[in-house]
This record gives C-alpha cells, sequence and structure tokens, in this order.
C-alpha cells in the first residue's frame, strides 16, 4: 500500500530553495518594501532600489538628503515634533503615517516603522526604516475621518439648534431672544458678526402704499460701527432684508453689492467682510424681518484663519439649512413673546384706565383734572401728555408732562413757540378742527418738518426723539373740548392700535369729567361776579364825619349774604344811613338784599324821614315780590349840628359811644319789613351825636351766636365797645369784631361806625 | 528651573537636558494640559484655546510651588506660552530661554513664518491620519485600564500619544496663534536658542524673535532640526548654562 508521499511546506522544490537562498543584497534591492538608513540628523546613507522606484528619485538623488526634506510639509512637521524624539527616547516608532514626496512632486502616503541604532553609550548611530505604500489605506482612512467630520460638524449643529431652542423658550421679551440669537448665530456658522432686523409694524396693520415697510435693529453683535451704519442704512433703503420669506441668501461682496450699495460695499471690504447672509424670520408665513450674518474676517477665537483671504464668504449647505431653521424659531419665538407682552400691555391698560377713571371721579376743577390726569399717564401710558382745553381765549394748556425731568424744559419752549402760531398740519390741531383721533405711527423727520415753524423749533422737537404720536379731541355733547396728545419717544417705542384705544377711551372720560368741571366753575363764576355787584359800595367821605364799614360773609355758603349798610350824602346837613338784614345768608337773600337797597336808594330822592321810609317800604312790599322778610334801621344825620333821627323795622338797637361809654339807643322798633302792615307809623327817635361820639349801627350776626342769646351779645357788644375807648370808627369797628366775631360765623356780619368830628 | 516641553511629546523631552541642572537649581517638569501623563479631563477646550490658557497653567504651577525667580525653559511652542506667563506674572520669572520659538509659523505680508495656510491645513491632516490609529484601537486600551499604567507605556509611540482631538486643538492652537505683537513687552533677560536646519523655526524666525525682544541674546546652535533637547543635549545644555552664568 505505496502511497507516493506528498511534498510538503517542509521540503520546497529545488528551484524555490533557490530562489531562497538568493543573495540578501537582491532581497534588499527589491524588497516588497522601501528600506533606508539613515544618520541620527536625517541624512540618508542607504536607500533600496523600491524605495527608489516608489519615489521617481534615483540613490544619488536621495543619499546624503535629509529624510525630512524628502516629506510633505505636514510630514516635516511630524517628523520634527514625533518621529524623531520618539526614536531618540524609545528608539523606535510603528506605523507613522508620512507622505514622501515623489520626483514629480505627487505625494507617496507611506507607513514607516524605524529604528535607532545605538553605539554602547547609548548614543545614536544609525536609524534604519522600513517603508509600505499605503495609499488605498489612507484614501480609506481619509473617507473615514471625513465621514466622522461630518458627523461632528452635524451634530454641532444640531447641538446649536437645540441650544438655541432651549434658550429661545427661556426668553420673555423680544430683546431677550433677539440677544440669544446674534449670539448664538454667530457661533453656530462661525461668522464674524450678526444683527436682527424687524419690521416696525406689527401684523394687520394696514400699510396704504407698497414702498418698503420701516425695519428697526433689534439687536446686533461683532459688527463695527461703520459697517453697522451701513447696513442700517441699507435695511431702511430696503435692501435684501425686507425681502418676504424665501431662503438664505448669501450676498458676495461683489459687483452686484457694490453697484446697489456702494456704501456698504465698501465698508464690508474696509472691515475684511467676503459676504452677507440674509436669514429670514418668518412666523407662520408672516414675514417678520431678517437676521444678517457678516462672514470672512477674523474669528473671537483670536487664530489665524486657515482660509485664505477671498475663500471666506461661502457658507456650506447644511449651515445654510441650520440658519433657515433658526430663522423660523426665532420668528416663532418673536410671535410668542409678542403676545405675552401684548397680554402684560393690556393688563397694564386695564389698570391704566380704572386708575384714571379712579383719579377723575375725584378731581376738582378743570385744571385740576388736566394735571392730575398728565401725571399719570406719564409715564404709564406715554412718555409726554400735553392737554389744551379750548377756552373763549383759544386754546390753553392747563397740563404738559414729559418722563425726563430734563426734557420738561424743552416742551416748555416748544410750547411757547407753537402756542401762539399753531399750523394746521400739528397733528392737536387736526384733531381738533377735524374731530377724529390724530394717529402719527411714526414720527418722521418729515412729519416734524412740516408739524414745526422754523429750523429752531424742528431742532427743538427733534430732541424730543419722538417715535409717535397720537392726538385725541376731547369731545362731549357734540361739543370739542379740547384735545389730549400724547408721544412716546423711541426707548419706549410706537404706539400700538391698543394704546391709541385707551387714549380714546382716556379722552371720553377726560372729556366728560372736564365737561362738569368747567359747567361748575362757569356757574361758580357767574354767581361770584353777581355776588360782587350786590356787595355794599365803600361809603363815600362825608365832611364832619368819620365813616367806617365792615361787612363779614357767614363762613359757609355765598360770598354774599342779605345784610347791607348804606351812607348817603342827601344835602349838606343831612346824610342817610342804614343798616339792614334780609332773612337768611344765601343767594336769594342777597338777591333780596340788592332789591331792598335799590328801593332804598329811590325813596331817598325825596328826602324822607326814617319812619317814613319804613313806612314806605312796609307798603310797597307786597308789591315789590321781595320773598324773604327783612329787619332794618334807617337814620339821618346832620354831620354840622349832630341832629340824629333813627327808626327801626324789628331791629337791633344802635349803640352810642362816648367818653369811654356805651350804651343801646332806646329806638322802639317796629314790625319787620315784609311783615303785615301796621296802621302805626314806625316810632322815630331823635338825639343830638356829640362832638366826638360814635355811633354803631349793626346786623344781628354780630350778636346774636349759635350758643349765645341776644342779651348776652348786646351785653358784650356794649363791653367791648366802651372797652375799645376810641374815636376812631375803623379801631372801634376792629376792636368789636375781634371780640364778637372770632371764628365761625352762621350769619353774615354788617358793621357801620360813625363818629362826628368834633 | 521650569522646563515647559512643545507641540508633540512630554517632558520626557528635557530627559538628557533638565538632570544638568538639578545640581544647582530646582527643576520642575511638567505635562501641559492634554499630553502625556496630564489629567485629560482637567482639558477645557474654551480655556486652552489659545495660548494664554496654557501660560495660566504655568503661573499657576509657579504660584503653588511658590518659586521665584524662575528661569523657564520653554520648547517650541512653549516659548511662546512662557512669553505670555511672564506677561502674565512678571514678578515670578527671573529669566526666559527660547527653544526654537516662533511667534507666528504662517508667513503674513513682510513676516516670513516659514508656512503658508495651505502647509498648516496638510499639518493637521498628517496629525489626523497619525492619531486615527491610536483613537480608533489604543484609547479603549488606556482609558479602560487606569489601573494598568504598564499597558499604556507599551503602545507604540507612547510618549507622543494623546488624544486626538485635544491634539488636533492643541496643534491649531499652536500653529494659529500670532504672538508677534507679545514679544516687545518681555521684561526679564532672555535667551533665543536658533537649530540649524529647522523646518519648524526657521533661522529668519529666531532673528525676528531675536530683534523684537528687547535685550535678548541670540544663542545658533550646531545642532539641526527642531529638538536641541534630545538631538544635541549638550550643546543644549551649555548654551543654557551660558546664558545664565552670564
Amino acid at each position: 500500500m505505496d502511497q507516493p508521499r506528498p511534498t510538503g511546506p517542509s521540503e520546497p522544490p529545488a528551484a524555490l530553495s533557490r530562489l531562497l537562498e538568493d543573495d540578501p543584497a537582491d532581497l534588499y534591492e527589491n524588497a516588497p518594501c522601501g528600506y533606508f538608513s539613515a544618520l541620527p540628523d536625517g541624512r540618508v546613507v542607504k536607500v533600496n532600489r523600491t524605495f527608489c522606484e516608489w519615489t521617481g528619485r534615483g540613490s544619488g538623488d536621495l543619499l546624503g538628503t535629509r529624510l525630512q526634506d524628502l516629506l510633505s510639509v505636514g510630514g516635516q512637521v511630524f517628523y520634527e515634533t514625533h518621529l524623531a524624539p520618539l526614536l531618540r527616547m524609545q528608539g523606535a516608532v510603528r506605523e507613522v503615517a508620512l507622505d514622501v514626496v515623489r520626483a514629480d512632486g505627487t505625494l507617496l502616503p507611506c507607513l514607516v516603522n524605524a529604528v535607532e541604532v545605538r553605539d554602547e553609550t547609548g548614543a545614536p548611530v544609525l536609524v534604519r526604516a522600513t517603508v509600505f505604500e499605503a495609499t488605498a489605506r489612507r484614501t480609506y482612512e481619509r473617507a473615514l475621518l471625513a465621514a466622522q467630520r461630518a458627523a461632528a460638524e452635524s451634530e454641532a449643529r444640531s447641538r446649536a439648534l437645540q441650544q438655541v431652542v432651549s434658550e429661545l423658550a427661556a426668553a420673555v421679551s423680544v430683546r431677550d431672544v433677539a440677544e440669544v440669537i446674534v449670539a448664538r448665530i454667530r457661533q453656530a456658522v462661525g461668522a464674524t458678526g450678526a444683527g436682527l432686523w424687524l419690521s416696525a409694524e406689527r401684523r394687520g396693520s394696514p400699510r396704504r402704499d407698497r414702498s418698503v415697510p420701516p425695519v428697526e435693529l433689534v439687536a446686533v453683535d461683532g459688527i463695527a460701527a461703520e459697517l453697522l451704519r451701513e447696513m442700517e442704512a441699507a435695511a431702511a433703503g430696503g435692501a435684501e432684508l425686507v425681502r418676504s420669506g424665501g431662503g438664505v441668501h448669501t450676498v458676495p461682496l461683489g459687483a452686484g453689492l457694490r453697484a446697489v450699495w456702494p456704501g456698504l460695499a465698501a465698508a464690508m471690504e474696509d472691515a475684511g467682510q467676503e459676504a452677507l447672509v440674509v436669514v429670514p424670520v418668518d412666523a407662520d408665513a408672516v414675514h417678520l424681518g431678517a437676521l444678517l450674518l457678516l462672514l470672512g474676517g477674523a474669528g473671537d477665537s483670536g487664530l489665524i484663519d486657515l482660509s485664505e483671504p477671498g475663500q471666506r464668504g461661502t457658507l456650506p449647505a447644511a449651515d445654510a439649512d441650520l440658519l433657515w431653521t433658526i430663522g423660523r424659531q426665532t420668528g416663532q419665538a418673536i410671535e410668542r413673546v409678542r403676545l405675552y407682552e401684548e397680554t402684560a400691555r393690556q393688563a397694564a391698560r386695564s389698570t391704566f384706565l380704572l386708575d384714571a377713571a379712579r383719579m377723575l371721579a375725584s378731581a376738582g376743577g378743570v385744571t385740576d383734572t388736566a394735571e392730575r390726569l398728565a401725571e399719570l399717564a406719564v409715564p404709564r401710558l406715554a412718555d409726554l401728555c400735553v392737554i389744551d382745553l379750548a377756552t373763549e381765549q383759544g386754546l390753553t394748556r392747563p397740563a404738559v408732562r414729559h418722563a425726563d425731568p430734563a426734557q420738561r424744559a424743552v416742551v416748555d419752549e416748544l410750547r411757547e413757540r407753537h402756542l401762539p402760531n399753531r399750523g394746521a398740519a400739528h397733528p392737536s390741531v387736526q384733531a381738533m378742527t377735524e374731530n377724529r383721533t390724530v394717529w402719527i405711527r411714526q414720527v418722521t423727520d418729515e412729519f416734524l418738518a412740516g408739524a414745526t415753524g422754523d429750523q429752531h423749533h424742528l431742532e427743538l422737537a427733534r430732541t424730543l426723539r419722538l417715535a409717535s404720536l397720537v392726538a385725541v379731541p376731547l369731545t362731549t355733547g357734540g361739543r370739542t373740548l379740547g384735545v389730549l396728545t400724547l408721544g412716546a419717544d423711541r426707548r419706549r417705542g410706537r404706539f400700538t392700535s391698543a394704546d391709541v384705544e385707551v387714549a380714546e377711551q382716556l379722552a371720553l372720560q377726560v372729556a366728560q369729567v372736564v365737561d362738569k368741571a368747567q359747567r361748575l366753575e362757569l356757574e361758580t363764576l357767574t354767581s361770584h361776579t353777581l355776588q360782587a355787584n350786590l356787595l355794599p359800595p365803600a361809603p363815600p367821605p362825608v365832611p364832619g364825619l368819620a365813616v367806617a364799614v365792615r361787612y363779614l360773609a357767614a363762613s359757609q355758603g355765598a360770598d354774599v349774604g342779605g345784610d347791607f349798610y348804606d351812607v348817603v350824602p342827601l344835602a349838606e346837613d343831612q346824610v342817610a344811613l342804614a343798616v339792614g338784614d334780609v332773612v337768611g345768608h344765601d343767594i336769594t337773600a342777597a338777591a333780596v338784599m340788592g332789591q331792598l337797597r335799590s328801593v332804598y336808594r329811590a325813596l331817598l330822592a325825596d328826602r324822607p324821614t326814617p319812619s317814613a321810609v319804613i313806612g314806605r317800604l312796609q307798603a310797597g312790599w307786597p308789591l315789590l315780590g321781595m320773598q324773604r322778610m327783612a329787619t332794618a334801621l334807617f337814620a339821618t344825620l346832620d354831620p354840622r349840628t349832630g341832629q340824629l333821627r333813627v327808626a327801626s323795622a324789628g331791629h337791633p338797637p344802635p349803640v352810642l359811644v362816648a367818653g369811654g361809654q356805651a350804651r343801646l339807643l332806646d329806638v322802639r322798633p317796629s314790625r319787620m319789613l315784609g311783615a303785615p302792615a301796621s296802621t302805626v307809623p314806625a316810632a322815630e327817635w331823635a338825639e343830638v351825636l356829640a362832638p366826638g361820639a360814635t355811633l354803631l349801627l349793626y346786623t344781628d350776626g354780630l350778636v346774636e351766636s349759635r350758643t349765645a342769646d341776644l342779651d348776652a351779645g348786646l351785653a358784650r357788644l356794649l363791653a367791648a365797645a366802651a372797652r375799645a375807648g376810641t374815636s376812631d370808627p375803623d379801631a372801634l369797628c376792629d376792636r368789636v369784631l375781634d371780640e364778637l366775631a372770632r371764628g365761625d360765623r352762621a350769619d353774615d356780619v354788617a358793621l357801620l361806625a360813625i363818629t362826628r368830628l368834633p | 528651573m521650569v522646563f515647559a516641553h512643545g507641540f508633540g511629546c512630554d517632558q520626557e523631552m528635557w530627559r538628557f537636558v533638565a538632570p544638568e541642572f538639578a545640581v544647582d537649581h530646582r527643576v520642575v517638569l511638567f505635562d501641559h494640559v492634554g499630553s502625556g501623563q496630564s489629567d485629560l479631563s482637567a482639558y477645557d477646550p474654551e480655556k486652552y484655546g489659545s495660548l494664554d490658557g496654557y501660560a495660566a497653567d504655568v503661573v499657576e504651577i509657579c504660584r503653588e510651588l511658590d518659586l521665584r525667580d524662575v528661569v523657564f525653559v520653554g520648547h517650541s511652542v512653549s516659548a511662546m506660552i512662557g512669553v505670555l506667563a511672564v506677561q502674565q506674572a512678571p514678578e515670578l520669572f527671573g529669566a526666559l530661554v527660547m527653544v526654537g520659538p516662533s511667534p507666528r509659523y504662517v508667513d503674513d505680508g513682510d513676516y516670513t513664518g516659514g508656512f503658508s495656510r495651505a502647509d498648516i491645513a496638510g499639518l493637521l491632516e498628517q496629525l489626523d491620519s497619525n492619531h486615527l490609529g491610536w483613537s480608533a484601537a489604543m484609547a479603549p486600551v488606556i482609558m479602560g485600564n487606569p489601573e494598568r499604567p504598564e499597558l499604556a507605556a507599551e503602545l507604540t509611540n507612547s510618549f507622543c500619544r494623546t488624544d486626538p482631538d485635544i491634539a488636533r486643538q492643541f496643534a491649531r492652537v499652536t500653529f494659529l496663534s500670532d504672538n508677534r505683537a507679545d514679544l516687545p513687552g518681555i521684561s526679564v533677560p532672555t535667551l533665543v536658542l536658533q537649530c540649524t536646519a529647522d523646518a519648524i523655526a526657521p533661522e529668519v524666525v529666531g532673528r525676528y524673535v531675536h530683534e523684537h525682544v528687547p535685550g535678548s541674546v541670540f544663542t545658533q546652535l550646531a545642532a539641526t532640526g527642531h529638538c536641541p533637547n534630545l538631538s544635541a543635549p549638550e550643546e543644549t545644555a551649555a548654551a543654557i548654562r551660558a546664558f545664565l552664568s552670564w
């Protein structure tokens, strides 16, 4: 069973054996890997043919060349920083990836293993290295790295988006949203600067023309002032920014941009920026504004940008997608916080109107109402509040308020300049004359120029930095009483339609209160004018007599009551004197008193005796239609002789003061005027008033009080008059009033003192 | 004396030089955070996003060890870290030795740094190639067996290993910084050690540093390459000695 023995690997065929015993030199030269030896400083001292062939270099070219000089720049640095130190420290390196530059300049990707050969002292003598070609492996590795990087970038983008979303969720104001977004969006795509511009008009506010809607810068990060100015100008002028919707636009710094916005292009060039990226900010298909990013220049890291200048103005598609998503998120966040802010504002408006109603209910006169209202409106509703009221003298301004005390002087000066010269273009005047609300949504320079008189006036108006104005007429029952003008400055921002509604409601409330107050003031004024005419006139000078009069109205009620006094010189030898008191101390009493005094004066033409005066008045009373009864005391006095005649119609007796004594004259009173008439004429009392003596006539307000009866009052009067010890009627009046008419008076007091001069 | 290693390896770079000075100096060696045996968890991308972060560590080491009149020997990028450390805490330092310094590697107008932007991009890619294998294969071994440091020691190229992300960042910070403006502010005696045929820091760059650091001493070494501390430790040590005794 002889089987042929198979030829095993342990016994190579003869030809193979010959090959295996080949010349070691041939093995070195033609090995399937590159071999070389180099001195410790890298100079190649031996190299095999394989390496020469791979690199396309002859051995003569390679010998004496430093290994590092054969490498790509990156390889050189790696050689210096890693390979050479490792060889020195650990004597060997394995699988180091290097690119050898071939003779034709192309790169040969290799893996290098090397050992350092040392002498007995450990000093390096030689470096031996093997080189394996690794083109396929490196291609694979590069693809792997690229995939890893793409994954990392994608993760970074999704992290950036998550961060933006979570920070936006915490924002409670448009400013918060804007600040979050400009800072984060720059980081997300490595932009040098970012700014957020929003349309100044809210959704639903109709635009009459198709011009560029106003936009405003809400937040900015990393944009130099000069460039920002140009961007603002372009934004206001309706650049890409205002395009509605669409995708993310990259606008390179090129001929197109230079043609349309040369200033912006120049500023970008100065700042080293290479492109503008416009990211639409939309919410539910409503275009709110745009984020503007700048690409190019140095970033924040302080490190040198690896991309060459001129290559930085492009945006990877994935970044553009990220920006588009962030733009949408921003839009939604803005809508959310605006809704939140509007709700809060609505609540504040309701509270404000309630407070205004409460305040108006307790307000006094017109000016007081206007002032308190202006105080309430600033700063809760507006930064500037002016209330003009129409009066017979034209418009007046009872109230002007500004939130900033420093601006009040400006407002005052404006008021000075403006009042006498009201142009028809002024919103307050328009509101008055057209009887409608005038709302200047955005105060522009053109508007100010039209509404002001001259350059200085315009400058003044500019300093108020008004953003918006609203003028509402104060109307009630078809009458326009005035106009309420409110201004918002740029810090507050423009008035919304809700603000205007509040202003209108406020104006309605104010109009009603002002109307009521104006009516009341008119009545009061009328009453005061009439009463002033009813007051007894000052007595004329009478030769031979010193006369003093006093009139005190009751503490409550009208200025004039029913009391009066009268001094009428009739002839050289006769002066008619009278003191009276119509029952009551209201306006009716005053009216009756006025009438009584007129009738009495008319009677004096016949120079009647005092008792005849009473008789005639009693007889005429029913004919005169007097609504009240009255007491009165009439007298005639001859200044030359002192002959005095007195008659009383129910009036307290007069007092005679002479030589430190005071006594009541025993004048017997007849019935009160207006009481059923008596057939008996009033008794007449006659005496001679001695020189230096004083006759004191008064009404019962002086001697009657809420707490004491008439007799006690008369006793106090006599005592006071006696103590006065003076023949000066003025001093006597003062002394008597001081003692008897102090504090609250329930009734009027009239006092007439006549001294016969010695 | 504080010895600081450059981009690439770790404090072992000073193994032949530092002992020369241990006889008459207190010698302090350390690994920058992210390199060598440093605590990788202390790496903060923001702090180490600029050389100032590394310089702050140097200042902190000096203060922690209560060092005074420090001779700071910085190799390669650590030369600039030394410049910034002196700027941050001038009171701590007595002298600065810069071995193969470059304030800016990328050419800029009239300034020659030796590299174009494309060169640096190629370098960063080269580093990625060499760290790929490490991160894929070796990281789990090292990270998973902290109690067996010999595993790490056995690894290929162990002295220069680090986390590839950190290495990439460190490379970016090293090769993309521009510290030219910091040079005139150096207030301590300074030695510029310049190698021959140094591909990383060419002589023209060393001369630039020497011209811009007031009163600096320039010493040209015969040693070639970028690491005289390894390739010519005696010459390097002698040059430093000569400077210190000067």
